[in-house]
């Protein structure tokens, strides 16, 4: 039935040998059914089961519960306290603007793949907006802290594989090449910084959105969604290497705007922002990986829109 | 009969990722202004059983739900859980995890505020449900200043300004001191008896139990066995043993006393009728010399541990501990009671160096705690959690177990052999590729005890090990302890549960405010009956029995457990046995 659903994505309907024309929701509720007959006969021949469930099997369904884009209200609150809380640990220091980075930087990426692109956007920006006030060394330009912090949750929770959101990564990949065009144009256009520390200065940035841009996108995606914790874990570590890299980017370009750092800065950030966001990696990979066993194991409801 | 309030029509459910049906064709009906008690094994469905009567399973957790389900005639698969919130209020284990507001009265206007009660109404149903849980005048504070019991009774409260027609309690008392427990049960009763509340709780506190409930469900792999009145289920001692149940001491004793042939009609479940019938046995049985528990080995020498007139405040300026002076020898198997808040988990914390004496001195080994390195007493002594996890924190079990042997530079060969040990000797050698969240909350708490074992330390604290265990998980827990301290380890236990200590423990230190009220071997300790009350303990049913009886023959009969007292009555057989 799998190999029927993949064949059909371009017609709504087909025809099959009994001449029934279903459509692609007739086709799901079939699948369904199928599965559900199979899962019983699975029951009624289980171990230690001499009888399967004589009641009727009930379609589950979450009613009417508080929840955005599929995400139940309170995993928003736990994780946008866990992002607020983590905005008050300081892993390393700000040049030019002053200040320090947060911890929570590094699990902006694990909101939105938790939640979703839209539930881990909120949760973001109330955690990095709590962290403002918990933490305001952690936040040097607040505003541009909490809008880079939700559009890099929005960013990586877009990163699916397939269904309706499949092409929310073509307007993104458009908005980050504005931003980096409009960073590193200014840099070089405006203020003369050479095109080598431009382009080596902003490698993080210019190789997220490649990888943002390319199937590597889908690739983290399926290794986040993975069975095998070691490849959940990659994808984790080169999933927030992208996130990250365009969260840095979408308030960089802003920072730069206000700050218009020299040439000096550029060069002296050459070897810094890669490794900034190594750490960045680790974090995420270290809280992602036993998050996400963690949540797997524990068998809560996942948010309609998570990808692990 | 009463109409029901709650109908489940050949329930099964089976959680999603899981191939087993963890509630199994159960139809069962719980009658308007009933006090049902759900029993049963760990493992025998009773947590998810009580999440179905509010809809959490299956609308949270999803998975395959078979079957009907109906609560105040609204099936809980049709209405969201906000609507069935509003009939069914439900009361879990811990009541940290339910507590959420900065005062008491926040915490109980809550959910009245996010269903738009207005003001005035939420004014008077605080003042209610206050009234109802007898914690009157405690508005203004904070919710973590009340004790165990104080804070469940809260939570009782909350749910009950929901005016639900229907109040479930899964576990309510398992963290809470014998007194806190029978507060407890005794609220629910008068909610029941007074406003009429259907009541459906899950508890293995079976004493409470046998003397509250209206109907007892035995509940087994997910099926149910039987159901019937406390006197029906409580005194088929042999079922609920073939289940793993402890019945209440009462029984125990009786189905002793007539060696399992008496009618089980004619088997006392409460202590009421259990007091008049030892009585009438009194006349009609000998009294013959009881066989006791063999008495205490008395230890000498340097103590292992020494506390000097230790006192300890916390940084909130709480007093937890004033003058406690103790030794604790090489080998000793010491109990350690008391109400919750007396501070037994802050003095044990000191053997670590977890804490540092505020005043006076803690020696372990000879030399002073404000010396020694917690890694270094980690290798020494081993420390089991109440909550097991506040310990767990790796992605597999068998991770878990070898963690800190990995971390201390053991060999790999070392830490695969002992990792190995200890899984296989808590039964978790089969679990050691899975996630330690995957597994019940009672083998968690082996997880802990396998983690500790492995470092093999000469002294294990497990403080409050039975909590969330049935009879089995409990007793293998305590069988354990037995086994290391026969193998020469200094064990220090923490329990409420009494009743499961005399066979294991020589000593009891009886903790009260801060101090050590009574230091003495198990069998005085246990008799000290007004003792024990002053700390909001009571002494197991057996003891009671036993002095009952040691008055009506005139003779002092320092008892401890059912087969004890049974074993100083010869009685003929009993009639229709």
């Amino acid at each position: 039935m799998a190999t029927i659903m993949m064949r059909i994505r371009g017609p709504r309907c087909f025809r099959i040998p009994a001449d029934l024309c279903y459509n692609l929701m007739d086709l799901r509720v079939l699948r369904e059914q199928a599965s559900r007959v199979a899962g019983r006969a699975l029951l009624q021949g289980g171990v230690g089961m001499s009888e399967g469930p004589t009641g009727e099997e009930r379609e589950v369904t979450f009613l009417g519960g508080a929840a955005i884009d599929g995400a139940p209200i309170a995993y928003i609150v736990v994780l946008a306290a866990v992002v607020a809380a983590l905005a008050l640990l300081p892993f390393s220091v700000i040049l030019a603007s002053g200040g320090s980075f947060p911890v929570s930087q590094g699990v902006y990426p694990l909101v939105g793949w938790v939640l979703g692109p839209i539930a881990g956007a909120v949760a973001t920006a109330i955690g990095r907006t709590l962290g403002v006030f918990l933490a305001p060394h952690t936040a040097s330009v607040p505003a541009v802290t909490v809008w880079a912090a939700l559009v890099g949750s929005f960013a990586a929770g877009s990163m699916v594989v397939g269904g309706k959101r499949k092409n929310w990564w073509i307007p993104l990949t458009l908005l980050f090449v504005v931003e980096i065009l409009l960073f590193a144009g200014r840099a070089v256009l405006q203020n003369g910084v050479g095109v080598y520390a431009a382009v080596a200065g902003s490698f993080l940035n210019w190789s997220a959105i490649l990888l943002f841009a390319l199937p590597t996108r889908t690739l983290f995606a399926r290794w986040i969604g993975s069975k095998e914790l070691g490849r959940v874990a990659l994808g984790l570590f080169f999933g927030t290497w992208m996130a990250a890299g365009l969260t840095h980017l979408t308030g960089t370009v802003l920072m730069y705007f206000l700050f218009n750092w020299p040439e000096e800065v550029w060069l002296l950030l050459i070897p810094i922002i890669p490794l900034e966001n190594l750490f960045r990696c680790v974090i995420g990979t270290v809280i992602g990986t036993g998050v996400i066993a963690g949540l797997r194991a524990i068998g809560l409801v996942k948010p309609e829109h998570a990808i692990y | 009969m009463s109409e029901p309030i709650a109908v489940l029509d050949r329930v099964s459910y089976m959680y999603p990722r899981s191939r087993d049906l963890v509630l199994r064709d159960i139809t069962l009906q719980v009658r308007r202004g009933e006090f049902l008690g759900l029993i049963g094994p760990t493992g025998a469905g009773k947590t998810t059983l009580c999440l179905t009567l509010n809809g959490v399973v299956p609308q949270f957790y999803g998975g395959r739900f078979f079957g009907h389900v109906t609560v105040a005639g609204l099936d809980t698969l049709e209405h969201p859980i906000s609507t069935l919130a509003q009939h069914v209020g439900a009361v879990f284990q811990d009541p940290e995890t339910q507590l959420i507001a900065t005062s008491v009265e926040n915490e109980i206007a809550f959910a009245l505020e996010n269903i738009r009660v207005p003001r005035d109404e939420i004014r008077k149903r605080i003042s209610r449900a206050l009234t109802a849980v007898r914690l009157e005048g405690t508005e203004a504070r904070h919710p973590h200043e009340l004790s165990g019991g104080q804070k469940q009774r809260l939570a009782i409260a909350a749910a009950l300004a929901m005016q639900p027609d229907l109040l479930v309690l899964d576990e309510p008392t398992s963290q809470l001191d014998p007194i806190g427990t029978q507060e407890v049960f005794a609220t629910v009763r008068e909610l029941n008896r007074e406003l009429g509340m259907s009541i459906v709780m899950a508890s293995h506190a079976a004493e409470e139990m046998a003397e509250y409930a209206d109907r007892i469900a035995l509940l087994s792999s997910g099926g149910l066995v039987t159901v019937g009145t406390p006197d029906e289920i409580y005194s088929q001692v042999d079922l609920l043993e073939e289940h793993h149940l402890r019945p209440p001491q009462v029984a125990s004793t009786f189905h002793s006393i007539w060696r399992g042939k008496a009618d089980a009609a004619r088997v006392p479940v409460r202590m009421e009728p259990a007091l008049q019938e030892l009585e009438a046995l009194s006349s009609e049985c000998s009294l013959r010399a009881p066989e006791m528990l063999a008495k205490p080995v008395v230890h000498g020498g340097t103590p292992l541990l020494s506390v000097r007139d230790l006192g300890y405040v916390y940084p909130d300026g709480t007093e937890a501990l004033n003058g406690v002076s103790l030794d604790v020898h090489e080998g000793e198997y010491v109990l350690i009671i008391g109400q919750n808040g007396a501070g037994k988990t802050t003095l044990v914390k000191h053997f670590l160096s977890l804490l540092l004496p505020t005043e006076g001195a803690v020696a372990i080994g000879g030399m002073d705690s404000r010396e020694l390195v917690v890694s270094d007493l980690a290798k020494r002594i081993g420390y089991i959690a109440q909550n097991p996890d506040s310990q767990i924190f790796s992605n597999t079990v068998g991770e878990e177990v070898s963690f800190a042997l990995t971390n201390l530079g053991y060999s790999a060969e070392v830490v695969r052999a002992r990792t190995q040990e200890s899984l296989t000797a808590m039964g978790l050698l089969e679990a050691r590729n899975r996630h330690p969240l995957s597994l019940a909350k009672g083998d968690r708490a082996r997880i802990v005890i396998a983690a500790v074992l492995a470092m093999q330390p000469d002294t294990v604290i497990f403080d409050e090990p039975t909590t969330g265990q049935d009879f089995r998980g409990a007793r293998y827990i305590l069988d354990i302890s037995r086994e290391l301290h026969a193998a020469g380890k200094t064990v220090i236990v923490i329990t409420h549960h009494l009743y499961l200590m005399p066979e294991y423990a020589d000593r009891v230190i009886v903790m009260g405010k801060g101090t050590i009220l009574l230091d003495a071997p198990i069998r005085e300790a246990y008799q000290r009956v007004d003792l024990l009350r002053s700390t909001f303990l009571t002494p197991p049913q057996a003891v009671l029995l036993a002095r009952h009886l040691g008055q009506i023959v005139g003779q002092q009969l320092p008892l401890l457990t059912p087969a004890e007292v049974a074993s100083c009555l010869e009685c003929p057989p009993p009639e229709g046995g």
